[in-house]
């Protein structure tokens, strides 16, 4: 099984190293992590160092790729928040408290500080949001990396990040490491670990998110399941979160 | 009488605590209020006002459930609890009993996605709330009003429980629009069956039909709706009356949220004040009662927020009229004894000038403490509500401390209040 897994590594390694171009390769290292319709239970836990501050338990669905996804979100635990639901639809969020009937629209700073700002890193698709300015070589962690330096496409002005520093696994094109700007200041670093293989793709089921003015603050969004389902394109809209029953993807 | 309505009160209570165990799986919160409040009061007929302070204590609970019962059918419900000890809020007043109980069902509805994500179908008891405002909701023109009597530390308009109508409903979802109509019948019964269906549901006065189209323009949501309702033939109020209502909704820039909202009303009737200084009123019908808000919420990187909307109330009063209203309060209150009516709170708090303004500023002060500031002005006078809130929050459970006070001098509306000043401790638990 290593040895399968060995020669797997290094055909992916060589075709790597024949990518035409740095966006193939960008497009290479999406391609292998990113799900059509995703379905999944995550969980996020906000620390101060070692010590968790928070966390909640969510179901949710996404519908296309980058900065142009809708997700539909539900949150299950902890008993003070659960039974919300939340619509991300590009940079506009709505959140539908329980019992109520109107979808409260927030703004992108309102999401920008908070958790939801952390699945934003998570959603963000290299490949489609993003131009490679540079592409070089680099060690991290003692792990060889082709280093990326992306400038935002200018028809994705809506998305948050205007710059993303990205370190890849060049042995796996797993993602490792990325920074992520806003202009030239630095408002979040990302540590992507435990890829698993599900359904045909290498997913990473944890990522650390540390925001870059509190280094000591840091969340883990860890995937507790992943599947598939599609809904239907009307279900990621607004008057929909009142009538959305959630129910646990499998 | 006080004795049968407490027993079932408390039946229906305990059937709902037994019941959690078994049904851990459903959303739960519990709250328990009490509130040392202020107030002048007028302790007999023929006995000056005077300065009381008592305290209330309430203890409220709902649970909500949701199960999909598969091929696109779910029910849903949510039933609510509150006892009471102080249950008109005015300490002269002799209770029926040591505590009074109600209970309600607040929403049952069977939910079929006929088309799925596209037409939708509800059958049952729902909250009908398009209104996008906090202060004031003029698109809620279905509201029935927050249950119980627990006080309002937030200043928003809806309250944390809230009963629906009993009626039907189909969405039809389709590209950037969606279209809905509700219709609730009209709903009476005799006195003696209201003894036993007050513990479950209210009467519904008249047929009401709501139309909406909600469209999603640009980055703007906006909403259109439409509602009739009439007492039908043969019933007092047989005539069809219509209010009309729209909104926006939209960003603006990365940190402000704007929304505006206007609804017009057919046929509203007031009492209105004809001669102040001999207390005579009259009622006056209004053809069309206007009501907008218009208001914004700025949020920056540290999660300090501030919160602004404006209030136009059509059916409230302005210039020689408002004057009439403010001294015939006053002459009433130094009136012993007198049967004239209370005119100022006649559609509730701060609902007698025509121009409100509300501010509200909150922030985080740690991770599990925020703090929150909100005054509510009658810019006429000017006189208002302002309160201080602090939260504590965990996983399961919210602990709020918030004191009230109402300001302004005694020619003004909220100087007029019966309410000085009001604290609140407020305890949550969620399942």
């Amino acid at each position: 099984m290593r040895t399968i897994r060995s020669i797997l590594l290094f055909f992916l390694a060589a075709a790597a190293a024949h990518a035409a171009t740095p966006e193939e390769l960008l497009a290479q290292v999406d391609a292998q992590r990113t799900v059509p319709n995703l379905s999944f239970v995550m969980t996020i836990t906000s620390m101060d160092g070692e010590k968790a501050l928070d966390y909640n338990t969510l179901w949710g669905y996404v519908q296309g790729v980058g900065s142009a996804n809708r997700s539909l979100l539900s949150f299950v635990d902890p008993a003070s928040v659960k039974g919300r639901k939340m619509l991300m639809d590009g940079n506009i969020v709505y959140l539908l408290f329980p019992r109520t009937t109107n979808p409260i629209r927030l703004s992108p700073l309102q999401v920008l500080t908070g958790q939801a700002s952390n699945g934003d890193v998570v959603r963000t698709a290299f490949a489609a949001d993003y131009d490679v300015a540079s592409l070089t070589d680099a060690t991290r962690d003692g792990v060889d990396c082709w280093q990326f330096s992306l400038a935002l496409k200018p028809s994705r002005k809506d998305s948050y990040y205007a710059r993303v520093g990205l370190w890849v696994e060049k042995a796996t094109l797993h993602p490792v490491y990325a920074e992520f700007f806003s202009g030239d200041r630095m408002l979040k670093k990302a540590v992507y670990r435990d890829f698993r293989a599900a359904m045909g793709k290498q997913i990473p089921f944890l990522v650390d998110i540390t925001d870059a003015d509190s280094p000591n603050k840091h969340t883990t969004m860890a995937f507790v399941s992943v599947s598939q389902k599609s809904l239907p394109d009307t279900a990621f809209r607004r008057d929909y979160l009142p009538s959305w029953m959630p129910e646990q993807p499998r | 009488m006080s004795r049968r309505r407490t027993t079932v009160g408390t039946a229906a209570l305990l059937a709902c605590l037994g019941a959690v165990p078994a049904l851990w799986a459903w959303e739960g919160q519990g709250m328990i209020d009490t509130v040392p409040t202020a107030a002048l009061v007028q302790p007999g007929p023929g006995q000056p006002w005077t300065q009381t302070e008592f305290t209330e204590l309430t203890a409220q609970g709902a649970l909500s459930d949701s199960q999909s019962l598969g091929s696109g059918l779910s029910l849903s419900g949510t039933a609510w609890a509150m006892a009471d000890s102080l249950p008109s809020g005015d300490p002269r007043v002799t209770p029926a009993s040591k505590v009074d109980l109600q209970t309600r069902l607040l929403e049952l509805k069977l939910s079929w996605e006929a088309i799925p994500g596209s037409l939708i179908w509800d059958v049952g008891k729902k909250v009908i709330h398009p209104s996008s405002g906090f202060f004031r909701t003029p698109l809620n023109v279905m509201s029935r009003g927050a249950l119980g009597n627990s006080a309002n530390i937030s200043g928003s308009a809806v309250g944390t429980w809230e009963e629906g109508w009993i009626g039907t409903e189909v969405t039809f979802l389709t590209g950037p629009a969606s279209f809905s109509n509700f219709f609730s019948p009209r709903l009476r019964w005799t006195g003696s069956t209201d003894q036993a269906l007050q513990y479950v549901t209210q009467q519904q006065p008249d047929f009401q039909d709501l139309a909406r189209v909600d469209l999603r323009l640009g980055e703007a949501d906006v909403r259109l709706l439409g509602l009739l309702s009439s007492g039908g033939p043969g019933s007092a109020d047989p005539d069809v009356l219509a209010t009309l209502g729209a909104g926006v909704d939209t960003n603006v820039g990365d940190a402000i949220t704007v929304r505006a909202e206007a609804s017009a009303a057919q046929s509203r009737t007031r009492l209105e004040v004809t001669d102040a200084a001999t207390l005579q009123t009259g009622t006056q019908t209004v053809s069309w009662a206007p009501s907008a808000l218009a208001g914004f919420t700025w949020t920056n990187a540290d999660q300090l927020s501030v919160m602004a909307e404006y209030w136009y109330n059509g059916l409230g009063l302005s210039g020689a009229a408002y004057t009439r209203l403010i001294d015939y309060t006053r002459t009433r209150r130094s009136t012993l004894g007198s049967p004239a009516p209370d005119v100022m709170d006649q559609f509730g708090t701060l609902t007698a000038a025509q121009h409100y303004g509300f501010v509200r500023v909150s922030g985080k002060i740690d991770d599990s403490l925020s703090a929150a500031a909100w005054t509510a002005m009658n810019l006429q006078d000017p006189s208002g509500l302002s309160a201080v809130v602090l939260t504590l929050t965990h996983d399961a459970w919210t602990v709020n401390a918030s004191a009230m006070d109402a300001w302004g001098s005694t020619r003004t509306e909220a100087g007029l209040l019966p309410m000085l000043w009001r604290i609140d401790l407020q305890v949550s638990l969620f399942l």
